[in-house]
């Protein structure tokens, strides 16, 4: 059933013509595919998924969106010329990488493992202390590139 | 429930529709949503990994979280780069950024 | 001595280089602005007229103002006819003039006297000074020459003198050094005697041409050149000299560069000859490579130990330069066509200088074709071909010089056929006494034109004895001693190479022999009689101009006709062991019984006798010469019609036709045309194409691809954001492709 929500959502989200109703079917997307963590076994992924995409991330592409949106300017063309290229270019990849998933003998475990949040913690301060840091880095630059991208041509001489 | 084989494959479906998505849509927007899917098609997988292979020792989430991290960044930015240019150029169609055209 | 010879060669080079540096200055030729004046008839009589200075050498008849029956003379339209008694034509060379190339003078400027015959006041006379120094050195050279030659030919001595180590590398080591032996004596004499009168003739003869100092620069530049190569000690030398006398003759026989026909003859000169002499060059380089060494006298000791293939190839390069250089058949075509050069320059170089380079160069090197009897067959056999040939191709031209070319080469022919059979000292008598003679003849026929007023064509000449006696009588003696007349030079020297032949055993060779003396004293004699004998045929103004040239012409001629007559009876006596054949001995001592034919009498060990075979053979010489006269005579004098009844009476119709044929060459210079001349330019014109289509074509065509690649490269650059995730993920399909199939 998740599968479907997020199989479908992605589909809806390439197909739809108008962008927020695309936007919307992502969120549905991020949803799902939350609901997919928690069956893994990492609710707190399922937690950050939330949090992070659907909290942030999709709110941030709809303010996108209605800051861009030309008001009731008529909907072009959603494809391009080279739509059907795309997609056979995307079955191919899809084919390949399936073919090679099936293939492969995994090794896997019969069921799926849970993740404690307490370990996970640790790691984060421990074993994998360096990536963290940096990605507090990364944050920080992308704020600050993106308060400098989106600013407007008279707050510059203002700031100047 | 599913093995793991049934979650890489949704993985990689949603994979092929956020390419596709990304080549193939001309709203400068959508084609940034279409990578963010892609994104999460590549957390799906790695938590899938992280959830059946003993011996992870829960890299996989980590890992996750990290790509997550990243995959917000880099929207952020993307985003302003998006509206500074549909700002100027006045369409969100990327055909229309056609400058560095030979 | 030693630094007599040495000065030799160095005299005329410090003329070439004087007259080159300085002769300019030493002409005076005041500009003229006004054009060349008419000149009609009444200012010329006997008194004051010739306006060019020559004097009048007033001997026997002159201009008489008796009535003359004009009943022979030739008709011409009035332009023509104005162009024949001007008193350009023929002096230097109208043409010429006429486009500004260096040319004459107009009358009244050249000796400030005008139309009337009054000094034009305020007219300059011009002044040619470029001949003393040139001509003083030459002469100087020539008595240098005679103590030299005495020392040698009646001391005995033979002389080495070494100037400069030229060239010293590694093992190729070659000095400039002189080598005087009794056969380059004997060319000493025949260079430097003719050389130094052609010297004085020209005096007279280029009187009026701008190009004076420029003439006598070329002339002893050419006596030096011919000097270093036959005093040369080595092959190399002798080649340095051969080619320096090609490059002479070049510049001589187009001396009057502007006129197109001389040009041309200047350049086929030149051409022919080079053909010749990459043979000749390739003789000498595998001489080089088989011996090792170019000086005559170490080549000469070492060829007997080589396998005979080797010595014959090297003898038939070597030949095949003399043909070139000496004109035989096939490279004859040159010298006819060089005549366009000034009489002077056909005297010295293509009578008596350097086309006897080529037979010098065989003689020199008469030990390496003794041990070749191939080689040495196919020179006779050339030799006598090109003898008949050519005799058959003079008895139809109607041009005075040319006769006396094609004469020219039918003479080297005998002189080759001689070397080939082996008599070589024959062949250089005949080489003496054919400069003596031939030189006499040119410069004789030099003084015809020049007072026929330019008229070199002899259907338009005749009477002439009359008012030029002693170029008559000078032209007659030389005449006789090349149709082999008894006493005169050439009597000696051309039977004892017929004699040789039959006495070696070349049968066949000796009756062509025969046949070719018959048909050249035929057709000299008939020079002799359409030009001197019966009435004038030509312009009756010009004949109104006829005179006696002037002394600087007139006495060289008179000199000439000593040699002539005496040359055979000082060396030919007996014959076969004269004094020539004595003073050479010691040159060809090796060689006299080489030859393909074993069989002769003289190696039996007969010698001449008077009332044996010998004689007769002298008796069959002589009456088939005096039979040649006597025919021309009944042609010519006789009976004019004579030769066209007998054209008629020829069987099968052949008679036109072979006429046609004699005239024109044997068609040899229209077949050169064709294949040579043509074909090169065809050859030309498709390399051309090739080049333009093919090979641009490719070299265009790479740039183009080049910027078609690009032009469709470049339509990938969209610039737009879609095209490039295409590529992209087209990407990735390759690498998971990769993956799947290589690494699964």
């Amino acid at each position: 059933m998740l599968a479907v929500g997020i199989l479908g959502g992605g589909l809806a989200v390439v197909t739809l013509r108008n962008v927020i109703h695309s936007a919307v079917a992502m969120m549905i997307c991020f949803g799902s595919l939350a609901g997919m963590y928690a069956l893994l076994g990492a609710p707190i992924i399922a937690a950050a998924q939330v949090l992070i995409y659907l909290g942030a991330i999709s709110v941030l592409i709809l303010f996108a969106i209605m800051l861009t949106q030309a008001g009731d300017a008529s909907l072009p063309a959603p494809f391009h010329r080279q739509a059907p290229i795309a997609v056979v270019i995307a079955l191919v990849v899809v084919g390949l990488v399936a073919w090679a998933v099936v293939t492969t003998n995994w090794k896997a475990a019969p069921t799926a493992a849970v993740v404690a949040i307490e370990a996970i913690g640790t790691l984060l301060f421990t074993d994998y202390a360096l990536p963290f840091e940096i990605i507090g880095f990364l944050l920080l630059a992308a704020i600050i590139g993106a308060i400098f991208l989106a600013r407007r041509p008279e707050e510059d001489e203002r700031a100047n | 429930m599913a093995s793991l084989q049934g979650y890489l494959i949704v993985s990689t479906a949603l994979f092929g529709i956020g390419a596709f998505g990304f080549m193939a849509r001309r709203n400068a927007i959508l084609m940034l949503i279409s990578i963010e899917l892609m994104l999460n098609s590549v957390n799906l997988s790695l938590v899938a990994f992280n959830a059946f292979i003993p011996g992870a020792r829960n890299a996989g989430a980590i890992f996750a979280l990290i790509v997550m991290a990243v995959a917000a960044a880099e929207a952020t930015v993307g985003l302003a780069l998006v509206i500074a240019i549909i700002r100027t150029r006045q369409t969100p169609e990327v055909d229309e950024y056609d400058d560095l055209k030979e | 001595m030693e630094l007599l010879i040495a000065l030799i060669p160095a005299l005329p080079l410090a003329g070439f280089l004087f007259t080159v540096a300085v002769g300019p200055f030493l002409d005076h030729v005041p500009a003229y602005g006004h054009g060349a004046a008419d000149h009609g008839v009444g200012d010329h009589d006997s008194a004051s007229h010739q306006p060019d200075s020559h004097e009048i050498v007033a001997v026997a008849a002159h201009d008489t103002h008796a009535p003359v029956d004009e009943s022979s003379f030739r008709t011409v339209p009035a332009e023509e006819e104005q162009r024949l008694t001007s008193p350009h034509f023929g002096h230097a060379d109208d043409l010429a003039n006429a486009e500004g190339a260096d040319g004459v003078i107009p009358p009244e400027l050249a000796d400030g006297r005008g139309q009337t015959g009054h000094v034009v006041p305020g007219a300059e006379r011009p002044r040619y000074r470029s001949w003393i120094v040139p001509t003083a050195l030459v002469g100087l050279a020539w008595v240098f020459s005679m103590v030299v030659f005495a020392s040698v030919i009646f001391g005995g001595n033979t002389y080495r003198v070494t100037v400069y180590e030229w060239i010293v590398a590694g093992d190729f080591h070659v000095t400039i050094s002189f080598l005087v032996d009794q056969l380059t004596a004997m060319l000493l004499l025949v260079v430097s005697t003719v050389g130094f009168l052609v010297h004085v003739y020209s005096i007279g003869y280029m009187d009026g041409d701008r190009g004076m100092w420029r003439f006598f620069a070329h002339l002893n530049l050419f006596m030096l050149s011919m000097l270093l190569l036959i005093l040369g000690d080595n092959y190399l030398m002798l080649y340095v000299g051969w080619e320096a006398v090609g490059l002479c003759s070049y510049a001589l026989i187009g001396f009057w560069y502007k006129k197109p026909s001389a040009a041309g003859a200047a350049k086929k000169a030149f051409i022919v000859n080079r053909v010749g002499d990459v043979g000749f060059s390739l003789g000498v380089m595998m001489i080089w490579t088989t011996l090792g060494t170019l000086s005559f006298t170490d080549v000469f000791g070492k060829i007997g130990g080589q396998a005979e293939l080797t010595v014959t190839i090297i003898a038939l390069l070597l030949f095949a330069g003399a043909v070139g250089k000496s004109a035989q058949f096939p490279l004859h075509v040159w010298l006819p066509d060089a005549m366009e050069g000034p009489t002077p320059v056909s005297a010295l170089i293509h009578a008596a200088t350097m086309v006897n380079a080529g037979v010098y160069m065989v003689a020199r090197s008469n030990p390496i074709f003794s041990h070749a009897p191939v080689a040495m067959f196919v020179v006779a056999c050339i030799g006598i071909f090109t003898a008949i040939f050519a005799a058959a191709i003079a008895l139809t031209q109607n041009d005075i010089k040319k006769v006396l070319a094609y004469s020219t080469v039918s003479q080297l022919a005998y002189m080759f056929t001689g070397l080939g059979v082996g008599a070589w000292a024959a062949a250089i008598f005949h080489l003496v006494s054919h400069g003596f003679f031939k030189g006499l003849l040119f410069m004789g026929s030099g003084s015809v034109i020049h007072g026929a007023g330019g008229e070199q064509d002899m259907r338009f000449m005749g009477g002439l004895r009359e008012k030029m006696r002693w170029t008559y009588l000078t032209m007659v003696t030389g005449s006789l001693a090349l149709a082999g007349i008894p006493i005169l030079a050439g009597f000696f020297s051309k039977d004892e190479i017929l004699g040789e032949t039959f006495n070696r055993g070349y049968g066949l060779f000796y009756l062509v022999g025969i046949v070719t003396a018959f048909m050249t004293a035929f057709y000299t004699f008939r020079m002799i009689y359409l030009t001197f004998h019966g009435t004038w045929r030509g312009v009756a103004e010009v004949w109104h101009h006829v005179h006696e040239s002037a002394a600087t012409m007139v006495v060289p001629l008179q000199i000439l006709a000593v040699p002539t007559i005496l040359v055979g009876l000082l060396l030919g006596i007996p014959p076969e062991s004269g004094l020539i054949h004595q003073w050479l001995n010691p040159v060809f001592e090796h060689s006299e019984h080489a030859g393909i034919v074993a069989g002769s009498l003289a190696a039996s060990g007969e010698g001449f006798s008077l009332l044996g075979m010998g004689g007769l053979l002298l008796l069959v010489g002589a009456g088939v010469g005096a039979a040649g006269i006597w025919l021309a005579y009944r042609w010519y004098v006789a009976d004019p019609a004579a030769p066209a009844r007998f054209v008629a009476r020829i069987p099968f119709g052949l008679g036109p036709g072979m006429y046609a044929a004699s005239v024109n060459k044997y068609y040899v210079d229209d077949l050169y045309q064709l294949v040579f001349a043509r074909g090169g330019v065809l050859l030309a014109e498709a390399l051309w194409w090739f080049d333009a289509k093919v090979i641009d074509g490719a070299v265009n065509g790479a740039a183009s691809l080049a910027q078609g690649i690009g032009r469709g490269l470049r339509r990938s650059q969209t610039g737009r954001v879609e095209n490039y995730g295409l590529g992209m993920a087209a990407g990735l399909i390759l690498v998971l492709i990769v993956y799947v199939v290589v690494i699964r």
